[in-house]
């Protein structure tokens, strides 16, 4: 317990995440933890063939960040009632499943049988799946369908807290309704783990560095006051404004190991090991497509420019899922857009593994080698928040795949 | 006797028409209330305005890509018999969207004007698309005709 303690801050923010994979207390960690792997059992590493001419798709996400957290409320609009379950930031596939449970949860307490489900990313497919788990006859009214819709240009990785929400602004009370969203999830998704195609699959996600862990470079740069705050400037101005909530499931999330000397494969000073859960977009995609299918549910392709939209309907329960598109077809103005981009080299089934170096980020998945800079500008979680440019940036593409490319010029394979 | 039967079917008609415009998606059969009329100079700033601020995203010709919406078939088939003030609210809060809000209400009837045409709407007279969101509400994205979505362009 003592050891996932000391690394709750820097756990499950994955890859989405961000400032808070500090080192600070890594060598009391080591020392807490008294075990590695043994020598000689480190799997061999197969280096990752980072070149820029290799990009297959370079893919931009919008996180739909709301500084008060998801909206999950309940109103009456058009003679509907209105569910409403999007704007989860970067945390939308993490916690998709729980966020759908309290969703349908709302919904079936009315006794209507027949809803109706509003888009058809990650948090639609899901509402809707739980819908039918529930009893309920389900059809998703949606513009898009995977692979068009805005969830499928995430990196696919569990960050349950990333750009979830501004920790005052939430307030205490989301915490506990993170948790239980979060603890929902993770169960929900073991359900899809070892399946053929492996929809849901582990990595192992090494985060490295050339400086020792309680180095300046890995402590959070302190908050500018003179920038202010979303309180003072309705925008949030630094990393300590988001909310961390991963040291609230610790208990279930498996830990880091530190690597030390011989166990390290990689030319850098530092190294830590950690399990990442990863959902292979297409294989996942398509089974929950599918599953929805086969339990009766419906598709209409179909968009819908205003909530008086709603009316014509023939349900009277509506989830409502449209993820950033809320901006508009909601009005929400309370949604920031958060800028993300991957791109997209030739899977590497060879080496499935992941890492993490000097704020870009690389998952080997079976759709691609997926690599991020999610903080190459050292801004942390700042790093895309307010900028809506959702047009691919080659030069920034280019640069992440670098950072990974120097990585294995330098690499050393281990005999044997 | 015939001239005010036909009055009052002409006001009730236009009563009628009114009703049914706040009625979204109301079927095409419906009639497309007033022809939709724009003009060659908001044509031809609609063509700058794209150039500059929307081509980046959805394409010089409009084709859009495999996570960009097209502003050709897809488009019409998407906005066909929806009120025109719909549509240019859509843009004016929603686009571009790196700089949403951004447009004055002249760029973004241009838009429309330009988009319209780009589609193969002929405008009905020479008088410009209105900027009035009530104005606009009383027109409706025209229905591509059979003939003129099986014709392709070169």
């Amino acid at each position: 317990m003592k050891r996932r303690d000391l690394f709750a801050a820097s756990l499950a923010a994955g890859i989405m995440g961000s400032t808070r994979r500090g080192w600070a207390a890594t060598p009391d960690a080591a020392a807490a933890l008294g075990r590695t792997a043994l020598h000689g059992t480190i799997p061999r590493i197969v280096p990752i063939r980072a070149h820029a001419d290799q990009i297959m798709d370079i893919k931009v996400c919008l996180r739909p960040f709301r500084p008060a957290g998801p909206r999950m409320d309940v109103e009456h609009v058009a003679g509907k009632t209105v569910v409403h379950n999007y704007g989860h930031g970067g945390s939308g596939w993490s916690l998709s499943w729980g966020a759908a449970y309290m969703a349908v949860g709302h919904a079936a307490a009315t006794l209507e049988r027949k809803v109706a489900v509003i888009g058809c990313g990650i948090i639609g497919l899901t509402s809707a799946l739980t819908a039918q788990r529930a009893g309920l006859d389900v059809t998703i009214y949606t513009r898009d369908l995977l692979p068009h819709t805005r969830s499928v240009r995430a990196n696919g990785s569990w960050t349950p807290d990333s750009r979830i929400a501004l920790t005052q602004q939430a307030g205490p009370e989301f915490a506990r309704t993170w948790e239980k969203m979060a603890r929902y999830s993770w169960q929900t998704y073991r359900d899809y783990l070892g399946m053929p195609g492996n929809p849901i699959d582990f990595r192992d996600n090494y985060t490295l560095s050339d400086t020792a862990p309680d180095a300046a470079d890995h402590v959070p740069a302190p908050a500018d006051a003179a920038k202010g705050s979303f309180a003072t400037t309705g925008m949030p101005q630094n990393s300590a404004e988001f909310a961390e909530y991963a040291s609230l499931i610790s208990d279930i999330i498996p830990a880091p190991e530190l690597l030390a000397g011989a166990d390290n494969p990689f030319p850098v000073a530092y190294a830590r090991r950690t399990p990442l859960m990863i959902y292979n977009f297409g294989s996942y995609g398509h089974l929950l497509l599918e599953e929805f299918h086969q339990a009766g549910g419906r598709i209409v392709i179909r968009e819908f420019h205003s909530p008086s939209d709603l009316a014509d309907l023939p349900e009277r329960v509506v989830i409502n899922c449209p993820g950033y598109a809320a901006r508009d077809w909601w009005n929400d103005k309370s949604l920031i857009p958060v800028r993300g981009q991957t791109s997209w080299l030739p899977p590497q089934p060879d080496a499935s593994y992941a890492l993490e170096y000097k704020g870009a980020a690389m998952i080997s998945k079976s759709d691609g080698v997926m690599i991020q800079g999610y903080d190459m500008s050292g801004l942390g979680e700042m790093d895309g928040v307010g900028n809506s440019f959702e047009h691919p940036d080659r030069a920034e593409a280019e640069k992440a795949i670098a950072i990974i490319g120097d990585l294995f010029t330098r690499f050393q394979p281990r005999a044997g | 006797m015939t001239r005010s039967f036909t009055l009052r079917t002409a006001l009730l008609a236009s009563v009628l028409s009114v009703f049914l415009l706040h009625t979204a998606h109301a079927a095409s059969q419906s009639g497309n209330g007033h022809a939709v009329s724009f003009s060659a100079e908001q044509v031809a700033h609609g063509a700058q305005i794209y150039a500059g601020a929307c081509a980046m995203c959805h394409g010089a010709d409009l084709e859009g890509g495999h996570d960009v919406p097209d502003l050709s078939t897809y488009f019409t088939a998407r906005w066909a018999n929806t009120p025109i003030d719909q549509l240019a609210g859509y843009i004016s809060r929603a686009m571009p969207l790196m700089a949403p809000g951004t447009l004055p209400p002249q760029d973004t009837a241009a838009l429309v004007a330009f988009l319209l045409h780009q589609n193969g709407v002929v405008s009905a007279t020479d008088a410009p698309l209105p900027m009035e969101e009530a104005r606009l509400a009383k027109l409706r994205f025209p229905a591509p005709s059979a003939s003129s979505a099986a014709a392709t362009k070169p």
